[in-house]
């Protein structure tokens, strides 16, 4: 593998080079800013899916507290 | 749901980009007339045929939502298209940048093949204004749907009107007389066409798992505002 890579051609340095270089950088910017972008929408997804996830852990304790503070139905008094 | 195999599909892409990169660098002949400026033929006309194909796919999904009115597919159109026009994005720049290396100019409006794309990419570029400008739901996707369909079938004949015009300066590299690439350069160009249908899929499966998660946060949100508004209506005045 690399005696292959060493009896490659070096990318050379002139106008094409740059050229080629300047295409291939294009590309792997255009999916680096998209990769970004989707990086930013899934953070956002994550914090509003912590957001719920909190909103549903509230109600559940208030619903437990609301459990254990409920007043006992009166017993029923025999005649 | 849309996350499965998406794993495999992205070790594959990467696997694949590589290989492919390892043969255009090494592997793939040095062009006798443009040189090595040559090399960025493996990267733009994969991305522009990845990109016309997906317009295409686009429409075949948006056939599929019309039909059995499902709004999955109108998802998958949508998606389709919008890593389409990214690719699209990609053949533009990369076109103009083997354009200026190879002919000293970065774009040249008398060249068909060129404008042709540039009339395609706008044409999809209006797709998301007129998508997003309706905003009941259902009707957007029937509209979006058609509006895939009318230009998924304008990008074939698009295409072959474009081969069948005379080509000023830009390369017809496929089915001419003089019998196309050499065999090292098309196994090259078949598994860069390979990788970056790849990547297309790779692009839409994560895409469609994002929107996905979005569409379930929302879901969610409904259900977790649900008690609330029933309790208000529970303490809202009767009215007999």
């Amino acid at each position: 593998m690399l005696s292959w890579l060493f009896a490659a051609p070096s990318i050379p340095n002139d106008v094409g080079g740059k050229y080629v270089a300047g295409a291939y950088i294009v590309f792997l910017l255009l999916m680096l800013i998209y990769v970004a972008i989707m990086g930013m929408k899934l953070a956002r997804i994550e914090s509003g899916l912590r957001e719920v996830a909190e909103i549903a852990e509230k109600r559940q304790g208030d619903a437990a507290v609301a459990a254990t503070t409920r007043p006992e139905a009166p017993a029923e008094v025999k005649s | 749901m849309y996350g499965k195999g998406l794993r495999t599909l992205s070790i594959a892409t990467v696997v694949a980009f590589a290989v492919t990169l390892s043969l255009v660098f090494f592997y793939a002949p040095i062009e006798a007339d443009q040189g090595f400026l040559q090399k960025i033929f493996y990267l733009h006309v994969p991305l522009a045929i990845i990109s016309l194909c997906g317009f295409i796919v686009g429409g075949i999904f948006a056939v599929l939502h019309l039909r059995r009115d499902d709004p999955r597919y109108d998802a998958y159109s949508y998606v389709s298209i919008h890593i389409s026009v990214i690719f699209a994005v990609g053949a533009l720049i990369t076109g103009s940048i083997w354009a200026k290396g190879s002919w000293g100019h970065w774009w040249v409006w008398n060249e068909p093949t060129l404008v042709s794309f540039l009339i395609v990419f706008l044409l999809y570029a209006t797709y998301y204004p007129f998508r997003y400008a309706i905003e009941d739901r259902q009707r957007q996707a029937r509209y979006a749907s058609v509006f895939a369909i009318t230009a998924g079938a304008f990008v074939p004949l698009n295409f072959l009107a474009v081969r069948a015009s005379a080509s000023l300066v830009h390369p017809r590299v496929f089915a001419t007389a003089e019998g196309g690439l050499p065999a090292s350069m098309m196994l090259t160009f078949l598994c860069s066409i390979a990788s970056m249908a790849l990547l297309w899929t790779t692009l839409v499966k994560f895409e469609l798992s994002a929107k996905s998660a979005q569409g379930q946060l929302k879901r969610l949100r409904r259900a977790l505002d649900a008690p609330n508004t029933q309790a208000t209506s529970r303490i809202a005045p009767e009215v007999s």
